[in-house]
Order: C-alpha cells, then structure tokens, then sequence
C-alpha cells in the first residue's frame, strides 16, 4: 500500500465504532471515528476518506442525511451503510440514495475483509480512471493552452465541444504547424471514447509498402518478413480514436481500403480470412486542398466524403494575430524552464516584430524561434536583435536578394520546385530526388508553405 | 482429548515482557503451547499466570458469546502486571459487536489482546481435527494478536503469520512466523516500548 488508505466510522454507539475502527486500523488503515453526520462533515473538511462507513440510525442529520451530503460534495468516496438485522429495508434505500454498500450488523468476519478489498478496488478504478483524465487534458492542455484567445479560436473550441461527443468522422484542414493533432487530441479527450487509445498515423512518413500492413497488422508468412502474426493500428485503436495525419498523402489503393472498413466496420489482416470487427472513431488532418484534389479526380470523392462528415478549420498563424502576445510569452517560459535559463520576458519591439510576422510555419514556426531566442539570448530580456534574421529573410524574399547559407539554398530550391510543381509532394520528391518522407521532413523543418 | 483436569501449578509472576493469562479453565496443552510459541517464535520472556474468572459483564446474553472488546477492556483496567502486555485465552466462543465470531482481537498498539480455542478444533467439514493442528492453529492466533498489540498491521507478505486470516482455512495457509518485514517492525517497536523508563525498570 503505498498510501495509507483513510477510513471514517460514523456511529453513535461507542462500541460499534471501536469494533470497526479497530478491526480496519489491523488492515493498516488510518482510521477516524466521529458519532454524528455533523462530526463527520467536519472531519471531511479536513481530510479526503477513502471509505465511509455510516451507520443509518443516529440523531440529528443522520445516515441518509449524511450520504446525501456526502456523494454531493465527496463523489469519489465510498459509502458503506451499517445497519442492523431487520432494517434491510434501510439500507435498499440508501443504496438508491448512492451508497456503494452496505453491512448489516453482526457480519461474518470473512465478509468484511473481502468487501473491503472490493471497495477499495472499486475506489483504485476509479482513481485511475480520474488520473488518465488528468493526464489527457493536461497533455493537450485545455482549450485555453491550446492556443488562445482570438474569435476564431474561441469559435473553433466550442465547435470542439459540440462535435467531439458524436461518433461522425471529423476532418481537420490546417497549415502546417498549425497544431491539428493537438486539435485531434482535444476532440478525443471530449469524446465518449476518451477512456480508449488514441492512435495517431502521419499517412506521410510511413513508407508506402509498410503502409498496409502497418494499418491493418498482417498474419504469419504473410510476406516475407512477417515471421509473427501483428496487429493492425486499426486494431489498436479498439474502443478509442484513430486519427489519420497527412490524409491526403494515401493511395488511391489505401483510400478504396480505408472506404471499406468504414463502411463494413470490418477488415482483414494482410493474409487474413477472419474478418475483424473495427471499432474506431476516425479523425483526419490534411493540409492540401482535398475539394480541389477531388476535382481534379487525384483523390477520391466517395472517401473525401466518408471522412469528411464535419470539417474543423484551424486557422493560420497570421490571421489571429493577437494570439502571437499569448503564445510568445508562454513558449518563453516553457523554454526558459526546460533550458534553465534567466530568459522571462520581451520588449515591446522584439514583440512587435513578431506580432507582424506572417508565420508561414505557424506555431511550430513561432516555438521553434521563441526557442532560438532564449537559447542564444545573453540577457534577461529579448530584445529585437533576436529576431533580425526574421526581417532579413522577408527582405530576401521580396528583394530577389541571393540566399548565402546552404541551408538558405536549399530553402529556397525546395520552395521554387514545389511552386513549379503546385506542390505535388510526390511529383516534387521525384524532380528532388528524394522520398517523400524527407521531402516531409524538409518542408517541416523550414516551415515551408505555399 | 483429554481434558487436564489436574489444576495448574501456582506460578509466581517475574519480570517479563508477556504475561498469557487464562481467563477460566483452559486447557494446560494449550497454556503450554502459547507459551513455548511466544518465547520460542517472538523470543520475548513469557509469564505465564494463574487463571482468573471470565468477567461476566462480558457475556452477551443475547449472542451466547463473551463480548472480545469487554474482555480487553477489563484486562487493560483490572490488571496490574508486571508485564508489557497481556494475551488472554479462553476456551469460550468470542465475537465483538460487528462480528459475528472472532479467533482473537486486539487493539493496535494496545497492551492487551485476547483470544479464544472455541473455534480452532473444527476441520471444514466441522469434524475435529488432530490435536497438532489445532494447537498449531492456537500458536498462529496468540502470535497475530500480540503482534497487533506491537502495532503490527496485516501484512501481505507470502503466508507470515501477520496476513488476515478471517477463515479456519486462512489461518492454516499461513506459517506460524513472522516474515523478516513484521519482525524488523516488532523489535522496533519493542525497542520504542522499553525506552519508557517505566517499562524499562520492570516496574509496570
Ligand atoms: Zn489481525
Ligand atoms: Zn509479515
């Protein structure tokens, strides 16, 4: 045990509080013992129990007004009703009032120790439950984490509300670095399946041989090399949410696959002849132009439907300006926290330059400068200095000026093929001559946008 | 079973850390063997003390059983020994009011327990088991009772003598020891114990 479980006894008669309480402190409880509802009351003001055992007959508020105070203001802890042979009926009422059980008084001592292991079972779920809770908010943040304060963010946060209980499949549309999987995340921490895996697969960087089998895992001797039977990320994400990033990168093959298992809520794996029943709600980002992508016949319409059931736009960088303050200032601290430097604040120059930049790399743009800044940053204040190869870089663009760096070079090299190739990721890859999984890697490193 | 129907010899009370007091007649096998157990087990000086009546107050009419917590309670009150504890023993039925029978019952931490044989010579079919077993089921209660009365909780360990055992069939699963765990705890609180000067001189 590694806290001590905190137990009350809540009874007026001495002798049955002493029996108990003693019988509980054998099992290494802490435990307190008050003789009326209004005592304990109190001593839950105090401290947090993990068990209340309350005895229904007392004076004054007595054990049903105390469990419904209780369950009110305590709804994690559990109650246990005492009673006496012949008031059965007592305690069939409280456990409608919200008991969690109860005792009828004398009890066979073995009983006792296997209701309480149950209970305390029953409050260790519970915990746990709370804490996967905790833990899935605080990794996405919480709305007002997430990104700001800006309409078009707030508007995009209730929308987040409103749809995440539904089971449609959601499509996110987004610049790069915009923060789509931190949306995607909010929308499954909303849901019903918020208790299940959520299985992110960047549809860019998963080789396009590996692609199938990664999704819909494969049985023995499937292939060569599939020495073991695996599971699919479909599978995976069983009771929970599948979210497919760079959606628009799939192969007309994937999309027809993908088709079917939403429409059959079933699949095989690669080899298979089971049919295997998909349970997963399904959320999609992409930051191209899909509706453009379907006209043109390059993606197909019946999928773009099926995932595109509600369509989530977050909005770039530039178009909420008044979010840059916000988010400067927290990547600040952030940074200066996890660097262990005395960076805390900005002028209000050094905050202007960035208010007006256009951030084409949008927040992973603004996180990757913020942090620049207070790495190099030799005082405790930044100031405009930091951000002179911002400016200078919107200088070169407009000014045809020639890039020096190589790193420049190739910025700019990628940037022109991509144009010339309407940024067909595949088509520029080939002209580049190099996958589109470092292709990928480029554009997001530099932030490119078209 | 023979019952020993010899009454004890007299014995005079020493300086010891357990006093085993019987309250009415109880068996001399059973005296003996709680003991040799505490002495032999724990390694802690046993007196072991003439019979004293069973308190009647303690008796509840209605259940047709001896109230554990009455009996601790006059143990604690009535008695002055020269002893840091006390273990009971009786051979008649024992419960506490949210209970419905008890083997033994002591208060964490407190200076006496008590404990009963009423129940310990059932198999679980409720024919009489051997004499070995049922004295081995005597020395496992004597030993988990006074281990609380040293602030010894459950303990979780394998099959130490600490773990609750709530069933005839618990208490034969567990060894008549405790584990390294419950014994580094028991001579800790022991060593707290006899730093009371009151404790230490013998004069408790
Ligand atoms: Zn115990
Ligand atoms: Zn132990």
């Amino acid at each position: 045990m590694s806290r001590k479980n905190r137990f009350m006894v809540v009874d007026d008669e001495l002798i049955v509080r002493e029996s108990l309480a003693a019988w509980l402190e054998q099992e290494g409880a802490v435990v307190d013992r008050a003789e009326s509802g209004e005592q304990a009351l109190d001593f839950m003001q105090e401290n947090f129990y993990d068990i209340l055992f309350v005895d229904i007959k007392m004076p004054g508020m007595g054990g049903f007004g105390l469990l419904e105070r209780a369950k009110k203001s305590f709804p994690t802890t559990v109650v246990v009703i005492i009673t006496a042979y012949g008031t059965v009926d007592h305690a069939v009422q409280a456990m409608k009032l919200g008991a969690n059980d109860f005792l009828v008084k004398p009890f066979e001592p073995e009983g006792l120790g296997i209701m309480v292991a149950k209970l305390m079972e029953h409050k260790r779920l519970l915990e746990e439950t709370q804490y996967l809770r905790d833990e899935v908010t605080r990794c996405w943040g919480g709305p007002d984490e997430i990104i700001g304060q800006s309409k078009p963010m707030l508007e995009l946060f209730d929308t987040i509300k409103e749809v995440a209980p539904s089971e449609s499949s959601i499509l996110i549309l987004g610049e790069t670095g915009t923060g789509k999987e931190l949306i995607a995340r909010a929308i499954h921490a909303h849901s019903k399946r918020m208790g299940g895996p959520f299985v992110p697969i960047n549809c860019g960087a998963i080789p396009e041989s590996l692609m199938e089998s990664e999704i819909f895992g494969h049985e023995k001797g499937s292939f060569t090399g599939a020495v073991r039977p695996k599971k699919g990320l479909i599978e995976v994400a069983e009771n929970g949410t599948l979210f497919l990033d760079e959606v628009g990168e799939i192969t007309p093959k994937m999309q027809v696959d993908l088709l079917r298992v939403l429409q059959d809520k079933l699949f095989y794996r690669v080899g298979g002849v089971e049919p295997i029943r998909a349970d997963f709600r399904l959320i999609s980002a992409t930051h191209r132009d899909l509706p453009h992508e379907v006209a043109q016949g390059t993606f197909r319409q019946d999928f773009f439907y099926r995932i595109n059931v509600i369509t989530l736009r977050v909005p770039p960088l530039r178009d909420r300006r008044e979010d840059v303050p916000l988010l400067v200032t927290r990547c600040l601290q952030r940074f200066a926290r996890e660097t262990n430097r005395d960076v805390d604040s900005i002028n209000d120059e050094a905050m202007k330059i960035l208010v007006e930049y256009d951030w084409p790399g949008n927040v992973r743009e603004l996180e990757n400068v913020v942090e620049r800044a207070v790495v190099t940053s030799k005082r405790r204040i930044v100031t405009p200095e930091a951000f002179a190869y911002l400016t200078g870089q919107d200088i070169c663009a407009g000014a045809g000026f020639s890039p020096r760096s190589l790193e420049q070079v190739e910025i700019e090299h990628i940037r022109r093929v991509l144009e010339e190739e309407e940024w067909n990721i595949s088509r520029t890859a080939k002209v580049l001559e190099v996958d589109r999984t470092t292709l990928h890697k480029k554009i997001r490193k530099y932030g490119l946008n078209r | 079973m023979i019952e020993h129907e010899k009454k004890p010899e007299p014995r005079t009370p020493g300086k010891a850390i357990i006093a085993v007091l019987p309250l009415g007649r109880v068996r001399e096998d059973i005296l003996r063997v709680v003991a040799d157990g505490l002495q032999g087990i724990l390694r802690l000086p046993v007196d072991l003390r003439d019979p004293i009546a069973v308190p009647e107050d303690a008796f509840m009419e209605s259940r047709n059983q001896y109230n554990a917590m009455a009996l601790i309670k006059y143990l604690d009150r009535e008695l002055s020994h020269n002893s840091l504890k006390i273990l009971g023993i009786t051979a008649n039925d024992i419960c506490n009011p949210i209970l419905t029978y008890v083997f033994g019952e002591a208060y964490m931490g407190g200076r006496s327990a008590v404990m009963s044989s009423a129940r310990l010579k059932a198999g679980l079919l409720g024919e009489p088991v051997s004499r070995e077993q049922f004295l081995d089921r005597v020395v496992k209660v004597a030993i988990h009772e006074i281990g609380h009365t040293f602030n010894l909780r459950h303990c979780h360990t394998d099959r130490c003598v600490m773990r609750a055992s709530n069933t005839l069939l618990e208490l034969d699963e567990k060894l008549n020891y405790l584990c390294d765990y419950c014994e580094i705890f028991l001579f800790d609180s022991l060593r707290e114990a006899l730093k009371d000067p009151e404790v230490a001189d013998g004069s408790v």
